[in-house]
């Protein structure tokens, strides 16, 4: 058995200069190092060339903008975020997934630097295999956010932007965290991430009830990520809902806001 | 305590300069103007000069124009080729032209080249580059043919042949392998058609039709789009919508003609 | 700072500092439309750098595997690394695995050879077209760090905002209303990218000189060539 989860406990990312063919597939670990550059580029060591904030100059351009929400209930745990991504004032794409499916029972989502969530989330998903591998359990949401957090965190300053929740349904019952790459972790009934977020708070919090029917809580979801899609020009697209279980997650639906919008304005 | 400002006479204005520098610092940039990125040329002929000039105009990296017209009037006997801001080349060649009209008529005497080129290079002078006019101005006068060119700081040279604008280095690439003293007119044209042709192949600045002036004793020819190298391609199929391909929230109809009384008995 | 400082500060200019950087932008554009049974990956060919012209055959596109092929963008460099060094990769697999790489895997085998230099990135977008395992015609497209997405039809490069508004309309139909949605045919996706390259050379100085399709299907890839206009 170790020696199964020995030869997979590598990451998929590797290092084609420093190792060999031989055991190049695979063994080498993403999380301890990154490809750098070996001179001084002072474009580079300011900014990464992606951040935007301290270089407005920078020409790479990395997906940003996001409205992501998710709110314990009775009966587990809504999910339901936007699916624009924008490059700058480009629209680079209405039908992303800000969903992430790490494994069966955990979902994260995705709010920041696009490849920096969907990266570590797919070695989260990696690291929790492993682990129901050498323990014989599923991991808890507390770990597994953990994980994220402190795979992330040595990175930290560096120009990785991600922040996101981690829910899922382990042996405490629905768990939602709050995970990001300043260090931050935070447990909570209740989180909206991302430039639509506070437009997501206004609706979610008025209309939020521990007591409320699953389907009055997908619908909460959904209204409260188009009044943020609405409001906030870097959210849009469509909603996507997940509702988290005790049988694991569900997808719910992808509804379009471009409809909703008729729907809900009352015409 | 500033004195208060003067109202200026006439000319530009300056009043937002610094508030506009101190914005773009800030991140707001001004939009761009449309350059006429360009391929100019002008040589001497046996008979008269010949000015010549590409028809693409760009906004930064977008066609703004496929078919402009860069060879400006300035007075029957004298036209001028203007490269770089599409406006200032356009409104310098105006404001001198208009000069040069009431000098004609305060005189009575045909306009010479040399007075144009003076009157522009001390007008562009004095705006120390600021006015971006790349021109090359050629004309036929008491003195017999004659070519300059002027820079947008206000230098100017009296050439035999000369190139200016982003192309100018494949067209002068040309010029300087082709052209001889007392070319003959046929041959005269076909040197400026190729050399303008370089730049509009081997400048992304310059593209689409040529277009030539020919200005001899008296006389002066304008051939507007002498070569089409760049026609576009048909196109693979036809992209007319379906009658009611639009959507549309509400219908009503008005009705326009409006009947009044009986009609007319005309049993 | 106090925007009083920085007001007057704007006003004495500073010393330009000159130091190397690492990109530059080499212009082009390329696209890719999935289809039910079969993929179309289309690029011009023009490689450019400012006003200049670097070369009026500098292919963008390129065959990774019998069901998979690889369009870059932006900066050529970059590009071209990031597809030697996937050829390597595939190839690997193909060694250690006996068979070929499926589209699915060469994605994340992308996205993770892109997030690998995500403190100095390939300066490079990038799409993927093909053949999954079911048959169906698949379009991945990819962030310089390593995102990226299932697509039905994508548009990367210098006229991507010129091409993608087309290709939402004529491929998703999105903003209009129709009866009978048109199926996508391999006939009408060539028509398509035909004339989305045509208008895109119009407008966009970057794009022209050649365009280069490649059509995956089932059996296999083909290559067609047309000429762009070249001003």
């Amino acid at each position: 058995m170790d020696a199964f989860v020995n030869r997979f406990k590598g990451s998929s990312t590797f290092l084609a200069d420093e190792i060999s063919m031989l055991d190049g597939f695979g063994s080498y670990d993403a999380v301890k190092e990154f490809s750098q550059p070996v001179f001084e580029i002072p474009a580079v060591q300011n900014a990464n060339c992606t951040d935007e904030k301290s270089d407005s100059e920078c020409r790479i351009k990395i997906e940003h903008g996001t409205t992501t929400l998710a709110f314990k209930f009775q009966g587990g745990i809504i999910v339901a975020v936007d699916s624009r991504a924008s490059a700058g004032n480009y629209i680079a794409s209405q039908t992303v997934k800000k969903v992430i499916e790490i494994n069966p029972y955990l979902l994260g989502t995705m709010a920041g630097g696009a490849a920096d969530c969907q990266f570590w989330q797919r070695e989260l998903g990696r690291h929790c295999r492993l682990y129901e591998l050498r323990n014989k359990e599923r991991i808890s949401v507390a770990a597994a956010s953990k994980l994220l957090a402190n795979m992330v965190y040595p990175y930290k300053r560096m120009g990785i932007s991600m922040g996101t929740m981690v829910t899922g349904w382990d042996k405490t019952g629905p768990n939602l965290f709050y995970v990001d790459s300043d260090g931050s972790r935070y447990k909570n009934d209740v989180f909206s991430v991302g430039s639509g977020a506070t437009f997501a708070y206004g609706v979610l919090d008025s209309g939020l009830d521990y007591e409320l029917s699953t389907n009055d809580a997908i619908e909460l979801g959904r209204r409260s990520i188009y009044q943020a899609t609405y409001r906030d020009a870097a959210s849009g697209g469509s909603v996507r809902i997940y509702h988290v279980e005790k049988e694991g997650w569900k997808f719910i639906g992808l509804y379009d806001v471009g409809k909703l919008h008729w729907e809900y304005c009352g015409l | 305590m500033r004195a208060k400002a003067e109202i200026p006479k006439g000319g530009f204005n300056f009043d937002n300069y610094r508030r506009n520098v101190f914005l773009e610092k800030q991140g707001l940039g001004l939009p761009k103007a449309i350059k006429t990125g360009t391929t100019i040329i002008g040589i001497h002929f046996k008979d008269g000069i010949i000015l010549g000039a590409d028809t693409r105009s760009t906004n930064d990296t977008i066609v703004a124009n496929k078919n402009c017209k860069k060879i400006h009037y300035l007075a029957p006997n004298m036209y001028c080729a203007g490269a770089g801001t599409a406006a200032d080349t356009e409104q310098s060649n105006a404001l001198i032209s208009s000069q040069l009209e009431l000098h004609r008529l305060a005189t009575g005497r045909q306009s010479r080249v040399i007075t144009a080129v003076a009157m522009l290079k001390q007008m562009l002078f004095r705006y120390q580059g600021h006015v971006s006019a790349a021109l090359i101005i050629g004309g036929y006068d008491i003195s017999g043919p004659s070519l300059y060119n002027v820079h947008p700081h206000g230098s100017s040279d009296k050439l035999p042949f000369v190139a200016m604008g982003s192309g100018s280095l494949a067209a002068m690439a040309i010029l300087e392998s082709r052209w001889t003293k007392d070319l003959e007119r046929d041959d005269a044209i076909e040197l400026a058609k190729d050399a303008i042709e370089a730049g509009i192949f081997n400048d992304l600045g310059s593209g689409s039709n040529v277009d030539i002036n020919i200005i001899e004793k008296d006389k002066v020819e304008i051939l507007k789009n002498y070569a089409k190298p760049n026609e576009r391609a048909v196109k693979e199929q036809s992209y007319k919508y379906k009658r009611g391909a639009t959507a549309y929230l509400k219908e009503y109809v008005r009705e326009f003609i409006v009947t009044e009384g009986d009609a007319m008995d005309i049993s | 700072m106090n925007p009083v400082d920085f007001y007057n500060e704007t006003l004495t200019s500073v010393p330009t500092e000159h130091g190397f950087y690492p990109y530059e932008s080499n212009g082009g554009t390329a696209l890719a439309i999935a289809g039910e049974d079969f993929c179309v990956v289309a690029s011009d060919t023009r490689q450019s750098n400012g006003y200049l012209i670097n070369a009026r055959y500098a292919p963008k596109a390129f065959k990774m595997s019998e069901k998979a092929v690889l369009a870059n963008s932006v900066f050529a460099a970059d590009g071209n690394a990031l597809v030697r060094r996937l050829t390597q990769r595939i190839q690997w697999y193909k060694h250690s695995h006996e068979k070929e790489i499926s589209i699915t895997a060469l994605a994340q085998l992308v996205s993770n050879t892109l997030y690998y230099k995500r403190f100095f990135p390939f300066y490079t977008q990038v799409l993927l077209g093909g053949i999954d395992e079911s048959g169906a015609g698949v379009v991945y497209s990819f962030d310089p760090v390593g995102s990226y997405g299932l697509e039905v039809c994508r548009a990367n490069g210098t006229a991507s905002a010129l091409i993608q508004p087309f290709l939402d309309n004529q491929v998703e139909f999105k903003n209009v209303q129709f009866d009978d949605k048109p199926r996508m045919t391999l006939d009408r996706a060539i028509c398509i990218a035909k004339d989305a390259f045509t208008s895109a050379t119009e407008r966009d100085i970057y794009t022209g000189d050649h365009l280069e399709i490649f059509i995956i299907k089932q059996d296999g890839i083909t290559i067609e060539s047309y000429p762009l206009k070249k001003d």
